[in-house]
């Protein structure tokens, strides 16, 4: 049989995600200081400035000078969070910043709407992405998954339980009527990124974290206690918005049966508890291609179709197979 | 608001069994702390803009001032992780940049320019309460209307520095913040408040 292997890259994509992960998480914190650092050009205070503040002052102005001319304006091109932010002049937002909105408004402004155009367009392209490429919760989430796993390893019980991930769009269409009805966003309250861009600029640049960090630590709880990644999987009002839009990427993982041989590692490392080994990745996977990089044989690669494959069956390295061919 | 109490009704029918109830979700989102704040300039009135508010922390982030702070849960879940001014704590410089960089509109984007301040922005009025001015107790001061930046439009002084606001004032809070006095003889009113009372 003629040999089907995946694209090489594809293994790698992984490696590259967690550089992302990690650049966003690092860019929520730099932006903070970085806004310190401003007010304090603006108000040419230097030499108002305590010591560690001069430490913050040099060190941002040492980073920052080869890219600007006045760090007062020039600082302004990048702003805000995943949430909503501001690019080089472009305002980009969360879908759900977009749909929570006009219904807390209940009208349309366009300026907002246009500005979750192109998140919204990529994640029909391809689904759930921002959970497992973006999402700086998810950086904290994923490491918390890491942590549960040594303490598994060293003895300590970790939770493990499932629920049903239609929870999520529960929570989704509830969110949004609270939203309608008190006329509040009220649902950014309870999206994980959202918290986690607004708590670390309270913390870094107003001296003190909100209530929004005790329900984030509420989470990490119940994804190590309860259920792993659980929040993500069952609650989350953002990924449920996601996986209807992504209902139809065309940008998905697919199985090589001819190369599986059933060994079971991408259900293992799955975070979303999806079933790789069966074909069923539906509308939860968020293209996060952990499982194509664990995979010992090649048998994940990318595909452009609007479904998933039907289950093909025991893969044809695995055991069914191989005692029906010696 | 009638399209509101429409939807509310609609949803209080359809979920009456539980938390969805909108005379619950009344009661425990809309405490007020009956703190005196201002919203930043160029905001909505006060009900438009905690609907169009999203809570991304971007006007606090351009402030160059750092004058806007956060509400917590202090003035109700209705107003979480919204913008505010403390006038007297840290006051508005009118520099305009947080309602260029506001993604939804809640605070309009305005130009740094006397027909955009003066048209659009209403962040509240200064009263002054004379029996704490200086001025009006015969100490010339005058140091309100040195730190307005509308002086002459939006207050005058008269005989003795004696202050009096005029209607353009918009309610930077840059005279409260500046008053010499314990407690400050000028203080602003927020249009939120004016409003209700």
């Amino acid at each position: 049989m003629a040999d089907i292997k995946p694209f090489f890259l594809w293994k790698h994509l992984n490696k590259l995600r967690w550089l992302i992960l990690s650049l966003v998480f690092l860019m929520l914190i730099y932006l903070p200081f970085a806004h310190v650092y401003q007010t304090f050009v603006a108000s040419f205070s230097y030499d108002l400035l305590d010591s560690s503040e001069k430490a913050l002052y040099d060190l941002m102005e040492t980073l920052t000078s080869p890219f600007i001319n006045d760090a007062a304006t020039d600082l302004d091109a990048i702003k805000g969070s995943t949430w909503s932010g501001n690019f080089f002049g472009y305002k980009i937002s969360d879908p759900l910043a977009v749909l929570a909105q006009m219904a807390a408004g209940l009208t349309i402004y366009w300026p907002f709407f246009l500005s979750g155009l192109i998140p919204i367009i990529l994640t029909v392209i391809f689904g759930r992405f921002f959970c497992g490429w973006i999402c700086p919760a998810t950086f904290l989430y994923e490491l918390n998954t890491i942590l549960s796993l040594q303490l598994q390893h060293l003895g300590i019980k970790v939770g493990r339980k499932h629920f049903d991930r239609k929870l999520k769009y529960w929570v989704l269409a509830i969110g949004i009527a609270i939203s309608a009805s008190s006329g509040s966003v009220l649902i950014s309250m309870i999206y994980p990124p959202a918290i986690i861009g607004r708590e670390i600029y309270f913390g870094i640049a107003l001296g003190g974290f909100g209530a929004g960090l005790v329900f984030f630590v509420l989470t990490l709880l119940f994804d190590l206690f309860v259920s792993r990644r659980g929040f993500c999987r069952y609650v989350c009002p953002g990924g449920a918005l996601y996986s209807l839009l992504g209902r139809y990427r065309i940008f998905r993982i697919k199985r090589i049966v001819e190369n599986c041989n059933d060994c079971a590692k991408c259900n293992a490392v799955c975070e979303f508890g999806l079933d790789p080994l069966r074909d069923d990745f539906g509308q939860e996977c968020n293209n996060c291609t952990a499982c194509i990089a664990i995979c010992p044989t090649d048998a994940l690669t990318f595909n452009i179709k609007i479904s998933d494959d039907e289950n093909q069956g025991p893969g044809h390295l695995g055991k069914a197979f191989s005692k029906r061919d010696s | 608001m009638q399209r509101r109490d429409f939807l509310k009704d609609l949803i209080a029918g359809a979920v009456a069994t539980t938390v969805l109830n909108s005379t619950v979700v009344e009661a425990a989102f809309s405490a007020q702390s009956g703190q005196r704040y201002l919203r930043p300039p160029g905001a909505l009135p006060e009900d438009e803009f905690e609907s169009r508010c999203i809570r991304c922390g971007q006007c606090g982030e351009v402030c160059p001032n750092r004058c806007i702070e956060y509400f917590d849960l202090e003035n109700g879940a209705k107003s979480l992780n919204t913008p505010y001014i403390t006038p007297r704590t840290k006051a508005c410089i009118l520099c305009m940049k947080c309602g260029q960089v506001c993604p939804t509109g809640a605070i309009k984007p305005l130009e740094r320019t006397a027909e955009d301040i003066l048209g659009y922005v209403r962040m509240g009025k200064a009263r002054v309460e004379k029996a704490l001015c200086l001025s009006y107790q015969g100490k010339t001061c005058g140091v309100c209307y040195r730190a307005c930046p509308l002086a002459d439009t939006a207050i005058k002084v008269q005989l003795l520095e004696q202050p009096v606001v005029l209607e353009a004032c918009v309610g930077c809070g840059l005279c409260e913040r500046s008053c010499i006095q314990l407690p400050q003889a000028i203080k602003i009113i927020p249009d939120h408040i004016r409003q209700t009372a």
